[in-house]
């Protein structure tokens, strides 16, 4: 090893601890001005900056603790004589007490002073000096008038007490407030100003994950004043959606419907945090699938048709940059599958027609597509399907249709609605019949939008070639992975088949292992020789 | 359960000291006693809740204290008042302690190490203590926030501080141990001698119409300062207010005429007191030749523009509080001698100015 790598491994944990002690130094100061500047945070601005340091202030404060709990009370006084003025400062910004676990923290630093055998007048001054932070923090309360303290006491009630029942009372009589005016506008007795909302949405911020505050919040997010722009801050709805998101707080439907209709950058964090759940879950069955999605409350939220646009928008954005990956296709069909269900409930109240939802669609062919394939008797699977192929073809192929935007939108539109393929891979393989061209173009299309009309005949003909084999093997007694094998080979004497047809013949191949009588029987071995691909 | 008794008194006894400058001896190990008997009695709150004989023959034990010590003229009211309260018995300690300057330093620095041992893994089976606390802190300080509402006026705050403080004393009330029924009286005329007296009435009025809220089942945890059963204490005040009529008199004097008129309307009994009170200071009156108007003999008296704003807000009730009181005052008229002419009876003139003189 040579010489200088020896010396940095020696140095190594004391110049991580001198680089540490260095950022912690310059973070010290940068706080410590900040909390001068905030004071009491009674200002708009300083409301509003405490508002944005919230989080990063709070994981200042668990390294102040991880340094100050190793070290006795005067260690701690040497080392940080301005500790007592940093802690002092948080104490009376009460945005930094009701944000999350800050109060715990800061409760636990205070802790690290308390000397428990103060030597002389000096460590005793200190020792009284935090008790009487630590009473500030937990019990003190302070009514305007004397007579109010004096009840409280002659009824033999402390503050802790009668806090909780307080704070229920405010949180009522603002809700019923808000609730006044917003069904009576300006009839109501007592008006509430704007500024007041605003201002109420931002005390809001650093306690939306205390649960006496969700009916405050949830009658600030349904409330509407009357004037044209936004009255609530910005960050509240941010506040708002993050802690939806992570579950800290609950809110009816009807309250996150409205944030995400007021706030856009919610409704986009909120499916973006959606697919994340759904790329990062290692093995992702249908029914998980559906578990998160009902879980995040967007294919509720979607019958209102703006969510649902923006949702759908996102999605295709997803499904183009990811070049059509399964994931986010089984995901877009799951999620129209609860959107549907949820339009049905909602169905008495339902007032959009389905243009708003899919503006470049033909309605006839929504109304089709809408249909459950499984309400249809497997008899008369036909008949849609072959609408529905003949509707797509006509838009697909008819370049002059400018309105039904081209076959990339086609071919979205289809995809929401999986179940219209899977059946029409299985009527394929199942029924004795010729294969119908209509179900042949529909599979292929749906593989495979981008083909032109000569390399989609192609690849009708090679399934149709491959389906011939299939069908005589169907209800043969000896049925055997070598026999699939060959229904499956490509022909030597053409071009090697391209990768999206060998995909689907894939898929048929998997219908005829489940439908066939004998397909169980060789489905492992089948796999294992990964025939056709 | 004698032995479990016996460690209630004991408790009590703490509890009560742990506010005094008693507790500056303390070491260490007292206080670690001191939170294991809380511990203790709380674990016994948990595991007793649904069984009635143990938990009635605690909260007797806890009234017989209580009237024991609240001899009428002092009334200390014991931090322990029933057997909800017992699932709280730590905090109670805890905050009382904290609070308490006489603590020793040594003592002190071991307490705050109990109730805040830091992050750790959190006691998934119950609340933990230190949960309680910080639960408390956020709490105060959301209450501090919303306080600053006011852009003008204060009315959320005010308001939410008198029906809290109402809520409070109907608890109170419905805890206050009935000893010949006498209980409640003497408590209420205690609180009377002893309190600011004006937001002690206002107090009574949002009292006296708070909501009446649905009956709970036996036996379901209940935040301090949410009545059971408001209907139950609310009678209790009226039986006080109608027994004292210095009080009612204070009440009817002293409060927004909008206030009395909805008490008058929820509570029947005090709307006929109210109504007596009013014609009696009606009575009073005399026609001022000179000035036109009627004036009280003495400086005490009520005027004519304090009887006429509380007629007038009466009349504007819903039935049958409005037609209550046009019964009355017709009766009075009637019995004055019916005049319709003003100046001779004070009730037809009441009447000419309500718009109802017929």
């Amino acid at each position: 090893m040579c010489a200088h790598c020896f010396l940095q491994c020696l140095a190594g944990p004391f110049s991580k601890m001198a680089q540490d002690s260095v950022g912690f130094s310059s973070d010290y100061q940068f706080w410590m001005q900040k909390l001068s500047v905030w004071d009491q945070a009674s200002t708009l601005e300083t409301q509003q900056d405490t508002c944005l340091h919230l989080p990063r202030f709070q994981e200042f404060l668990r390294q102040v603790y991880e340094v100050l709990k190793e070290m006795d009370s005067n260690t701690i006084i040497e080392r940080f004589p301005t500790i007592g003025q940093l802690l002092a400062k948080t104490c009376w910004n009460p945005f930094i007490l009701a944000f999350d676990e800050s109060q715990k923290i800061l409760i636990w630093c205070l802790c690290c002073l308390i000397n428990k055998e103060p030597q002389n007048s000096e460590e005793s001054k200190l020792n009284s000096w935090t008790r009487g932070l630590l009473s500030h923090i937990l019990s003190a309360f302070r009514f305007d008038t004397k007579e109010v303290g004096l009840f409280t006491q002659g009824l033999g009630f402390a503050p802790a007490d009668y806090c909780p029942g307080l704070l229920k009372n405010m949180v009522l009589s603002l809700v019923s407030e808000l609730r006044e005016n917003h069904l009576n506008g300006f009839n109501t007795q007592r008006r509430m100003v704007p500024e007041k909302i605003r201002f109420l949405s931002r005390v809001c911020i650093p306690l939306v994950t205390l649960p006496d505050i969700e009916p405050l919040v949830e009658a600030l997010l349904i409330y509407h004043g009357h004037e044209p722009q936004e009255v609530l801050w910005p960050e509240f709805f941010d506040a708002v959606n993050e802690a939806f998101l992570l579950k800290k707080i609950s809110l009816p439907i009807s309250a996150v419907v409205c944030l995400w209709l007021r706030h856009l950058p919610s409704l986009e964090k909120a499916t973006l945090h959606l697919f994340d759940k759904l790329i990062s879950s290692q093995r992702n069955f249908l029914r998980r699938i559906e578990c998160f999605l009902k879980d995040s409350l967007l294919p509720e939220a979607a019958c209102h048709p703006a969510i649902f646009r923006i949702v759908d928008e996102m999605f295709r954005y997803a499904l183009l940059e990811t070049d059509g990956a399964p994931e986010v296709l089984a995901a877009i069909q799951v999620f129209t599958r609860c959107f549907v269900e949820a339009l049905e409930k909602k169905n008495k109240q339902l007032k959009f027609t389905f243009k708003t939802y899919f503006p470049y669609a033909s309605p006839s062919l929504v109304m089709m597509l809408l249909q459950h394939p499984k309400e249809i008797p497997q008899e008369l699977w036909h008949q849609p399907l072959k609408h529905i192929s003949e509707m797509l073809r006509e838009m697909v192929e008819d370049q002059t249709h400018g309105s039904y935007g081209g076959p990339f939108e086609c071919w979205f539109l289809f995809v929401h609605f999986g179940g219209w393929a899977d059946i029409a891979a299985e009527q394929l393989v199942m029924s004795e019949a010729e294969p119908p061209e209509a179900l042949l173009w529909l599979l292929a299309f749906s593989y495979s939008p981008r083909d032109r009309s000569l390399q989609r005949a192609q690849t009708m003909t090679e399934v149709k070639a491959v389906l011939g084999h299939l069908k005589k093997l169907f209800r043969s007694p000896t049925l055997s992975a070598k026999d699939l094998q060959a229904a499956a080979a490509e022909s030597q004497a053409r071009d090697p088949r391209p990768p999206l047809c060998q995909k689907l013949i894939r898929r048929l191949i998997l219908n005829f292992l489940l439908w066939a009588p004998g397909g169980h029987v060789i489905a492992r071995e089948v796999i294992t020789l990964r025939i056709s691909s | 359960m004698e032995s479990l008794l016996q460690h209630l008194e004991r408790f009590s006894e703490l509890l009560a000291v742990s506010r005094t400058t008693h507790v500056s001896p303390w070491d260490p190990a007292t206080v670690r006693r001191a939170l294991q008997w809380a511990r203790y009695l709380r674990h016994v709150h948990s595991r007793f809740g649904r069984h009635v004989r143990i938990r009635t023959a605690l909260e007797r034990r806890l009234q017989k204290r209580w009237r024991q010590e609240g001899t009428s003229g002092s009334f200390p009211v014991p931090g322990l008042t029933n057997f909800q309260a017992l699932g709280r018995c730590d905090l109670l300690l805890s905050l009382r302690l904290l609070e308490n300057r006489a603590l020793g330093d040594a003592a002190y620095h071991y307490l705050l190490q109990q109730l805040f041992p830091g992050p750790g893994v959190p006691d998934a089976d119950e609340e933990t203590l230190q949960g309680s606390l910080v639960r408390l802190a956020r709490r105060r300080s959301a209450v501090h926030m919303l306080r600053f509402t006011g852009y003008g006026e204060n009315s959320v705050l005010e308001d939410s501080v008198l029906k809290t403080q109402a809520e409070l004393l109907l608890q109170r009330l419905r805890e206050v141990p009935k000893a010949e029924g006498e209980g409640p009286s003497r408590f209420l005329s205690a609180l009377w001698d002893r309190l600011p007296q004006n937001n002690f009435l206002k107090v009574i009025a949002a009292a006296l119409l708070l909501p009446p809220s649905s009956p709970r089942p036996q036996g379901e945890e209940l935040e301090l300062g949410t009545p059971k059963t408001p209907g139950q204490g609310g009678q209790e005040l009226v039986r006080w207010l109608l027994a004292k009529s210095d009080v009612m008199a204070a009440f009817c004097h002293n409060l927004p005429v909008g206030l009395l008129t909805s008490v008058a309307g929820r509570h029947p009994e005090l709307s006929r007191a109210y109504l007596g009170l009013l014609t009696d200071w009606g009575r009073h009156l005399r026609y001022d030749l000179e000035k036109g108007t009627w004036v009280g003999a003495e400086s005490q008296h009520a005027s004519w523009e304090e009887l006429y704003g509380r007629f007038q807000s009466l009349c504007q009730a819903p039935p049958p509080l409005k037609d209550e009181v046009l019964t009355a005052l017709e009766s009075c008229k009637a019995q004055d001698g019916d005049f319709q002419v003003p100046g001779l009876s004070i009730w037809t003139d009441l009447l000419l100015a309500l718009g109802r003189g017929s």
